[in-house]
């Protein structure tokens, strides 16, 4: 009986997903900042990055160097155009809505 | 480009550097090598208690695809130079992105990002070593399979194939993760390409469903080790369950420990708690909350009791807060349900629910851990003393209270020395729990920095004098902890790396193995 629950739950998909081998990129800066950055950064765990015009400079540095707790980020993870490109909307973003 | 002021690696000269860097670039490509300071920053490692220079690297390369790999294997061998695979290089706390041995080339496989099949049938993926579990979580999302995964506090950023060929553990019923792996695909040191279990038979299909194949199984010996660079693994995903009900149990009082392991350990056992119970202390949970240090002490040394019962008081944390779920059908959940509400009321614990834990950060991302549901909440850790200094120290211990009490007093005795607080959870494997405990400090104080090392020094050996061994360890105590496994296991080690792998081009010094 439960069994049979399991397998109703995932019978609707149940098909082979071949992913076809295609190499995973960011779209753009948006959805690096809200795939990573933001589960720190918006999190109450780093500091709030956005609306306080932090140059793009720094941002990029801080994410290639690391500081303290922040670990470094590699080409291999962030290609230096979509890390300018997080840079630049950070940089320019407003501040986060209060709740 | 010439590497006089680089890092070289131990006993090879400029010359024949240069040159098989060169021979790596005609492989991969200018623009996947690199070697200037900038550029190798990120490789650094981070949270280790050591000098930056031990673990610095002489270069990166970034190949894409198991015939390039293959082919700097060749390089690697024929000028001696040794290569450091690493993942998603997201080991923080455990070596980061860094070499064990400075001057290494460290191989970053985190381009190889392909998600290479998911059968939905079979609750399997097979995936690539640059995979992150975000990736794999938003695969899953997007094509509306039911199918969970078990992933380490890191998740966003780390993934499944370095987390398992470290032996990493994560939350749900699969936190075991080695244990739910299934096949590998490794590029041995000589440029073989080696599938193992069902997977060495080129027709095969079942090499993401039968582990073991025939003969020895030989899956162990790249886990924790240098034989090979492991460039696809198998691994088996859980069917999301009908009704999932997490929850935390929290505790009074430190000694509580023991009555909670007994409590537990049966449920586990016997897999009406199926997943990795987590029994944190109230200083892991505090500065996840989060609670700031500095507003309960400021003075010099560890923190003392007094104030950590009153962080406890004050935020409602427990001495201890357990953290496990429920899996399966509403019916069986309702059922195993009353079991935890007695063993709960039977030794004083006070039961949260997913419902009643909202509002609350650190029960939020633990809650999500145990669904495999991938955030960064546990970096609050480092908010506690600032400064971001890290180091894991993980013994094992039997699933027996009166073991886990032993151990945290030893081991919060050894960390009061040093000045420096008990952060620490268990981790219930099975029969078995990974203490694991961070080692805190602010890596930009000096003083603090060399008593972290000479802590965990001393956390190592009186720890192993008792018999308690380590299940994982940073890259600077690589050594020594291979040191307290005796003599005739090195030794092993040495031969199959003799064989493996005569002129110790991979990650000479990891696990301790080298020749
Ligand atoms: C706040 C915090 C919480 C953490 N919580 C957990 C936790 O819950 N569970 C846990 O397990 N860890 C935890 N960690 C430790 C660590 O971050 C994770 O284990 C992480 O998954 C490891 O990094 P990675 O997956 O990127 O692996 P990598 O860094 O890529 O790999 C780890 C090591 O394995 C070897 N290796 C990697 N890939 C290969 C390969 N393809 N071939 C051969 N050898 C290879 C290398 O020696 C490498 O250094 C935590 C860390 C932090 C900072």
């Amino acid at each position: 009986m439960h069994a049979r629950r399991f397998a109703v739950c995932l019978g609707s998909v149940a098909v082979l997903v071949a992913a076809g081998g295609a190499q995973a990129a960011w779209r753009d800066g948006g959805e690096a900042y809200e795939k990573v950055c933001r589960y720190c950064h918006e999190a109450n765990v780093g500091p709030v990055l956005k609306g306080r015009a932090l140059p793009a400079e720094y941002i990029q540095r801080v994410v290639r160097m690391g500081n303290r707790a922040m670990p470094a980020f590699r080409r291999s993870e962030i290609d230096d155009a979509t890390l300018a490109d997080v840079a630049r909307r950070i940089s320019t973003s407003a501040a986060l809505a209060r709740e | 480009m010439s590497s006089k002021n680089k890092a070289l690696p131990k006993g090879v000269s400029a010359g024949d550097f240069d040159q098989a860097l060169r021979e790596i670039r005609a492989i991969v490509g200018d623009e996947h090598v690199q070697i200037e300071d900038e550029q190798l920053a990120p490789y650094n490692k981070i949270m280790m208690p050591v000098p930056d220079a031990q673990h610095a690297p002489s270069a990166a390369v970034t190949p894409d695809g198991v015939e390039q790999i293959q082919r700097i294997m060749k390089v690697a061998n024929k000028y001696r130079v040794p290569v450091y695979p690493i993942s998603t290089g997201k080991n923080l706390g455990y070596g980061s992105a860094a070499p064990v041995q400075r001057g290494q080339i460290v191989m970053d496989l985190r381009r190889m990002n392909r998600i290479l099949e998911v059968d939905a049938d079979l609750c399997t993926a097979l995936v690539e070593p640059g995979v992150t579990y975000q990736q794999l979580y938003d695969y899953l999302q997007e094509h509306k399979l039911p199918l969970w995964f078990s992933c380490p506090a890191p998740s966003a950023i780390a993934g499944p194939v370095g987390n398992m060929v470290d032996r990493g553990v994560g939350y749900t019923p699969y936190g075991e993760h080695f244990m739910f792996s299934c096949g590998m695909e490794v590029v041995l040191a000589d440029g073989q390409v080696l599938r193992t279990g069902m997977g060495a038979m080129e027709n095969s299909n079942t090499w993401q469903v039968f582990k073991w194949g025939y003969g020895p199984t030989l899956d162990g010996m790249f886990t924790q080790s240098n034989y090979g660079v492991v460039t696809k693994m198998g691994m088996w995903l859980m069917p999301a369950p009908p009704d999932f009900r997490p929850f935390c149990i929290q505790y009074p009082n430190e000694t509580d420990i023991t009555k909670i392991v007994e409590a537990l350990r049966p449920l586990r056992i016997a897999m009406v708690i199926p997943n990795a119970v987590v029994i944190a202390h109230t200083l892991w949970e505090a500065p996840c909350t989060p609670v700031k240090r500095a507003d309960y002490f400021t003075g010099p040394g560890a923190i003392p009791d007094e104030a950590v019962k009153k962080i406890q008081a004050d935020h409602n944390i427990g001495a201890w807060n357990v953290y496990a779920g429920l899996y399966g059908t509403k019916e069986t959940n309702d059922a195993n349900w009353k079991i935890i509400e007695a063993v709960a009321a039977g030794t004083g614990g006070k039961i949260i629910t997913q419902e009643q834990s909202k509002g609350s950060q650190a029960l939020q991302y633990r809650f999500d851990l145990m669904k495999g549901k991938p955030n960064l909440g546990e970096f609050g850790l480092y908010n506690w003393r600032g400064g971001g200094g890290s180091i894991w120290f993980a013994p094992v211990s039997q699933a027996k209270g009166s073991e886990t009490l032993k151990q945290m007093k030893m081991a919060k005795d050894i960390l009061g020395k040093y000045g420096f607080d008990y952060v620490g959870e268990f981790i219930v494997g099975w029969r078995d729990m990974h203490h694991v405990i961070d080692l805190l400090y602010d890596r930009s104080d000096e003083t603090q920095t060399k008593n972290a090392y000479a802590c965990y020094d001393e956390l190592l050996h009186t720890f192993a004098k008792e018999g308690y061994g380590m299940y994982r360890a940073n890259t600077a105590f690589a050594e020594k902890v291979a040191a307290t496994y005796g003599p005739v296991k090195r030794d092993v080690e040495k031969r199959l790396k003799k064989a493996l792998d005569p002129n110790n081009i991979i990650a000479p010094g990891r696990c301790g193995i080298s020749l």
